[in-house]
């Protein structure tokens, strides 16, 4: 009878919900309706009716084509009032249907014959931003081997620049670099011609640094960002990398920023870890490169610095279609040439367009642009070396966002990064941890402890607290932490719970089975049972791990060798529950005594 | 800084491309301005020359050797 009972309320919420759910038809716009009339209604007929809803509703009813004669379908201008009350008039019985006309929209395809080519726009949503913005009146400056006027660049707003390799005013470029990086920013585009670039209604400073051999001064660098700082432009990239730390270069950046310059550079392509400078200064986006499947292509720098991912693209032997296709010259003789390159380079303009989408919203603080663009990045979860920063990036996300005018900062995080980059010289990333599951595990060992005293009464003590916190969730924090140069293992170790450190070198997001089950308390159980205070700091990891085995159970049980699936889950619970009772059983008879 | 680096000249694609010196150890440099006689892919060389720390490069690849001396081995 209860069964039944249950079954029958089951059915009821079942039957609630399915007549509730309103799908996705009810997200459409629509501004007419489709009226389709029964096949067996003659024409006559129709045409009575036609003539009646004219009158009534005072519309007119037409057909939608010549072709929807034949099928009886006609089209009428009306909102879901005209729906409504269609719906229940007469009508009702000679229609098959009367229904919304849904638009359907089409993001802005640019009509550059060679668009089809260019993944990397497509990767970063970068039509739907389109429809918002195309970066108009923002001034960005390409720092590079300078700027060609070539074909694909014609109907593109240039400023006046300047070349401080050869001193003088016109900043050609002899490499192709800086043709290329300037392409993705703001290519012509809708030209019938070439390719497209992301923000191509933005207006290109160019400034030769590099020479035709493509390395150049920090002293000409730092120039050049003054230099576009004074002169109106709103961002800045810096497709170029190496060197050491410059005074110079770094108070050029802080007087930019000062005056509400978006900074943005590449990571470098040593394949290393730590960004190159100037991505690692503080106040400049450091962007890593993805290939064209959304990896982190192999030759991009990585952990401390980097910021963002963006396309880089992947060249593969003579087949450049992983690439990233923009309108340069050819060095050699100097003439325009569609070409395919590859490197952080090309990632950071990516990043640099969309900061000129961003700013065309009206986001006017550096700051305030560079959270919009990762708070509006894909993610990427289980990025446990920091190869892409706040994630992928995504234009029309930013775009987006930027329009709501509102984002929250992550103030303590800026606090910490922005002077950790001075002494000492660290890089935090507030993403890398699963935050709550981590509180959740110190609390609820915390909780388990105190419940447990109250059974088994027992003196709190320093290395109960050292073992809860060594056992659940560790000193997390130290996750995130990046100094520059040096390896991130140990950090991610001594930031490692007991039961995540048989992973934790090869940063893996999985738990190794040997680490995350009961073993390990009981062995430290059996080791130091016999001394006055360590036997405490045992209890405390027995409890701890416990927690941590099962929050990890519930929310993410993922196993080395085991999978994710219930198997893994089973495992971690049966050893939180061993866990538990082997506590209790410890704690148990010093209760009696105690 | 001076340095004495042995190994490889690679040609590295990134931009218009680079002139690299691998050496045996596997550490990458980026030939500052690379004489002519370097720019050849597959080479054996043996180069001196000094870490130029004031130069960024386009291709980022690592550490910018300046070529003082060098000597092709094969």
């Amino acid at each position: 009878m209860k069964r039944f009972l249950l079954l029958v309320l089951f059915l009821v919420g079942l039957g609630w919900a399915l007549t509730n759910y309103q799908g996705l038809a009810a997200q459409g716009t629509y501004d007419s309706l489709i009226l389709d009339f029964r096949e067996d209604v003659g024409a006559a007929q129709i045409e009575s009716q036609i003539e009646a809803i004219a009158q009534k509703f005072t519309v007119s009813p037409r057909y939608n084509s010549e072709f929807s004669l034949d099928d009886h379908i006609f089209v009428v201008k009306g909102d879901a009032a005209l729906l409504n009350q269609l719906r229940h008039s007469p009508l009702k019985e000679l229609t098959e249907y009367i229904e919304p006309n849904y638009i359907y929209r089409q993001y802005a395809i640019p009509n550059d014959p060679e668009y089809g080519k260019q993944w990397n726009l497509r990767s970063i949503n970068v039509e739907q931003a389109w429809d918002e913005t195309k970066g108009k009146d923002i001034t960005v400056a390409v720092i590079d081997t300078g700027i060609s006027a070539v074909p694909d660049l014609e109907k593109t707003n240039f400023a006046a620049g300047y070349d401080f390799v050869n001193d003088q005013a016109d900043a050609k470029d002899d490499n192709g670099h800086g043709t290329h990086v300037a392409g993705t920013i703001a290519q012509s585009t809708n030209n019938s011609f070439g390719v497209a670039g992301i923000a191509y209604e933005a207006t290109l400073m160019p400034l030769k640094v590099l020479s035709s051999q493509g390395g150049g001064t920090v002293a000409d660098i730092a120039e050049a960002i003054r230099f576009a700082a004074d002169n109106g432009a709103a961002v800045i990239n810096m497709s170029l990398g190496g060197g050491g730390e410059s005074n110079l270069m770094k108070e050029a950046i802080a007087h930019a920023h000062e005056k509400g310059v978006v900074v943005v550079a590449a990571a470098g392509n040593a394949g290393r870890n730590a960004a190159e400078y100037p991505a690692r200064y503080p106040y400049v986006i450091g962007v890593a490169a993805l290939d064209a499947a959304g990896n982190k292509a192999p030759y991009s720098n990585y952990g401390a610095g980097i910021d963002i991912a963006a396309p880089g693209g992947l060249i593969n032997g003579d087949d450049k279609s992983g690439g990233i296709l923009q309108n340069t010259l050819n060095p050699a003789t100097g003439e325009s040439v569609f070409e395919a390159y590859q490197g952080t380079s090309m990632a950071a303009p990516h990043v640099a367009g969309v900061a000129a989408l961003v700013k065309a919203m009206g986001v006017e603080n550096p700051d305030d642009v560079a959270a919009v663009i990762q708070q509006s990045a894909l993610p990427v979860p289980d990025d446990n070396l920091n190869h892409y920063g706040a994630g992928k990036l995504n234009a029309a996300e930013a775009v987006k966002l930027a329009g709501k005018g509102k984002f929250s900062f992550k103030d303590f995080f800026r606090w910490l990064r922005d002077n950790g980059y001075l002494n000492p010289r660290f890089w935090f990333d507030g993403g890398i941890i699963a935050l709550w599951p981590k509180v959740f595990m110190v609390l609820g060992s915390y909780l388990l402890a105190w419940l447990l005293k109250h059974y088994f009464p027992f003196a709190w003590s320093w290395s109960m607290s050292t073992g809860l916190v060594m056992g659940s969730s560790g000193l997390f924090f130290l996750r995130g932490l990046y100094l520059y140069d040096a390896p991130q293992w140990p950090f991610r170790l001594l930031g490692s719970s007991i039961p995540e450190m048989g992973t934790a070198v090869q940063a893996s997001g999985l738990l190794n089975p040997l680490f995350a089950s009961v073993l390990i308390p009981l062995a430290l159980l059996a080791l130091l049972l016999g001394h006055r205070q360590l036997k405490w700091f045992a209890i405390g990891t027995t409890i701890g791990v416990g927690m941590c085995l099962a929050v990890s159970a519930a929310v993410d049980p993922a196993l080395l060798w085991l999978g994710d699936g219930t198997i893994a889950r089973t495992f971690l619970a049966v050893n939180a529950i061993l866990c538990l009772a082997l506590a209790r059983l410890v704690l148990k008879p010093e209760g009696r005594t105690a | 800084m001076s340095i004495q680096v042995e190994g490889k000249i690679e040609r590295q694609g990134f931009g218009s491309g680079t002139w690299a010196l691998v050496s045996q150890s596997g550490e990458t440099y980026e030939l500052h301005q690379a004489p002519a006689a370097l720019q050849q892919a597959g080479i054996t060389v043996k180069v001196s020359g000094k870490i130029r720390d004031d130069i960024m490069t386009m291709a980022m690849i690592g550490p910018v050797l300046e070529v003082e001396r060098f000597e092709v081995q094969g």
